[in-house]
């Protein structure tokens, strides 16, 4: 069996005398995993922790099985991070910045040179990669930012905050490009974001934290999954034995008022034989939705815990 | 380049060995570095003194051309001062040079929070702080180190044998001044440009170590009628040390050489622990 992307067995980390984690536990397999959190819930020191930045102060942290503790440096050579702040150097043109980069990461000087180009183009800044960093706006600074990291084909990819301080194109524009890289399949990806809109959009996994412990966690393909199967229906014209037509369908179901009725689709059955039994039955429907338990709705409940 | 297509594909291709990544930020740095004229002619210049000295000591040699001035062989003194006085006047120009070049090497990064960048890889802050220091210990070596290694090389060679063997001494001395000079010069040059974000303040704060030293020393020495102001004063510390290595040291020097290679040392640390307290990926939002 492969090793999880990130295991946390009861991780601690203090900075100075003030503990950030507090026991996280935690095993991730999924493709892209958000890390969602209010400010100061210890997402940015968990991500420092994952990079060797921060020692933990007891439990483990393992990246690919390997320990941040005793292995950093070969945990970094497989990690591709965009740091959240700015970080870039300013006097340098971007394939410079980007090339320096790769080399760093151990590519010799001619593969570095050309994944720099590649790198600059698959994120839209082909035609400005000759341009000092300095110059560039805050949507380019955060791409750059992203071929850095990616430039060295890195197997995760710890993305910071990635749409921070974009306007809603240049939002866009990251989403889809985070969205593509996940559809290659080839590198895991780990979104840190405040934004749930981002990790809902982007992500097969989410990972809530607050006060540094983990207070939910979410598989978001099998919420998507489970939503698209429980149904609101609302009807006129039902005398009352709509439900149970249902119910013989397969279906499990609850009235819950005068025509209001929620029920699980199982597999085999779809909407579409509802909208027949609907019509055999001569009963109107006046609502049918698929229940939408947002990724909001799931912060905010794991907030009030 | 062309580039043909956009798309992103892993990499599976050759590394390079991790012990020599440090000298990737050492050739990004000399691009920057030499891209300023100013400093390009003033790094130049710093070998005007060392070629017209090499001239000195064949002309020294060359009975024939010496004939037409009037002089005989050996008319100049190629002793230990000789060599030590040339080493202190390289080292003024290194100290110079390292006032421009140390700053411009650290606090662009810090400035831009660039520390990140680097630390994120398979790349330590030893490396980092290495391949940073080399930039400055190539520049500081080539004006030092080289140039009088090879005066006493030229020396040797046109001396003879016996004047090579009797200042053999004289070799090691100028190795292990210039090691001294060049540490000293790249742990001030890092850690001013660490401690100051600001180019032109770090680069002023590294002369004025040297200035601030030797005034203060001076007002302690007058003042409290002691020497023991010449701790302060790191350039008298770095000449004294020499002059011990040279073989030089006065009977009455108010300061003695095994006091002053302590001192540079506790100088050192002290520089070591800014650096180290200073480059700190200190991102801790979260």
């Amino acid at each position: 069996m492969t090793h999880p992307v990130i295991e946390l067995a009861d991780l601690h980390v203090k900075i100075g005398k003030r503990e950030i984690l507090r026991g996280l536990n935690l095993e991730l397999r999924g493709l892209t995993v958000g890390l969602l959190g209010p400010n100061g819930a210890g997402k940015s020191t968990l991500i420092n922790t994952l990079l060797g930045f921060w020692k933990p102060t007891s439990g483990t942290a393992r990246v690919y099985g390997h320990d941040v503790r005793t292995e950093a440096r070969k945990i970094r050579s497989l990690i591709g991070y965009m740091p959240e702040n700015d970080s870039f150097i300013a006097n340098m043109p971007a394939i410079s910045f980007v090339r320096m980069a790769a080399e760093l990461s151990g590519l010799p000087s001619d593969a570095a040179l050309e994944r720099a180009h590649e790198a600059l183009f698959y994120v839209g800044l082909g035609e400005a990669r000759y341009r000092k960093l300095g110059a560039y706006s805050l949507g380019m600074k955060q791409m750059a930012k992203l071929a850095q990291a990616i430039v060295h084909g890195p197997k995760l990819v710890i993305l910071d905050e990635p749409t921070n301080g974009l306007d809603p194109q240049a939002r866009l524009r990251m989403i889809k490009l985070i969205q593509e890289m996940r559809a290659l399949g080839t590198m895991n990806l780990m979104i840190c974001s405040h934004l749930l809109r981002d990790i809902e959009e982007t992500c097969e996994e989410a990972v809530i934290l607050k006060a540094g412990q983990v207070v939910h966690y979410s598989n978001l393909e099998e919420e998507r999954a489970s939503n698209r199967r429980f149904v609101e229906i609302e009807t006129e014209g039902d005398d009352g034995t709509f439900a149970d037509a249902i119910e013989l369908l397969g279906c499990a179901c609850a009235v819950t008022g005068p025509g209001k009725i929620k029920t699980v689709l199982p597999e085999g059955i779809e909407v579409r034989d509802i909208y027949r039994l609907a019509a055999d039955r001569d009963v109107q429907l006046r609502r049918l939705n698929f229940r939408r338990d947002s990724l909001e709705d799931i912060f905010l409940k794991a907030m009030e815990r | 380049m062309a580039v043909y297509k956009r798309t992103y594909r892993g990499y599976n291709g050759p590394l390079t060995h991790p012990a020599w990544r440090f000298l990737v930020l050492q050739r990004y740095a000399f691009k920057a570095v030499f891209k300023s004229r100013f400093l390009l002619v003033g790094y130049v210049g710093c070998f005007f003194a060392p070629l017209l000295a090499i001239c000195l000591l064949y002309l020294n040699q060359n009975s024939s051309v010496l004939a037409l001035v009037g002089q005989k062989p050996g008319f100049l003194k190629i002793d230990a001062g000789w060599f030590m006085n040339f080493l202190t006047a390289q080292s003024v120009l290194a100290g110079i040079v390292t006032a421009f070049v140390g700053p411009g090497l650290v606090a662009p990064d810090l400035a831009n929070g660039a520390l990140p960048i680097y630390l994120s890889r398979p790349f330590s802050r030893v490396e980092y702080i290495l391949g940073k220091g080399m930039v400055l210990g190539s520049l500081i070596g080539s004006i030092t180190l080289l140039p009088v290694l090879l005066m006493f090389v030229i020396q040797s060679s046109l001396a003879g044998y016996d004047w090579f063997n009797k200042n053999l001494y004289l070799g090691n001395a100028i190795i292990l001044s210039s090691l001294l000079v060049m540490s000293v010069f790249i742990l001030l040059g890092l850690a001013m440009s660490a401690f100051v974000r600001w180019r032109i303040v770090a680069g002023a704060l590294v002369l004025a170590v040297f200035a601030a030293g030797k005034g203060f020393g001076a007002v302690i020495n007058n003042v409290m009628r002691t020497s023991d102001g010449y701790y302060l004063d790191l350039q008298y510390l770095l000449t004294t040390a020499a002059t011990d290595l040279f073989g030089r040291t006065a009977e009455d020097a108010p300061i003695a050489p095994w006091s002053a290679w302590l001192a540079i040392l506790t100088f050192c640390g002290l520089l070591l622990l800014l650096i180290n307290r200073k480059l700190r990926v200190c991102e801790v939002a979260g």
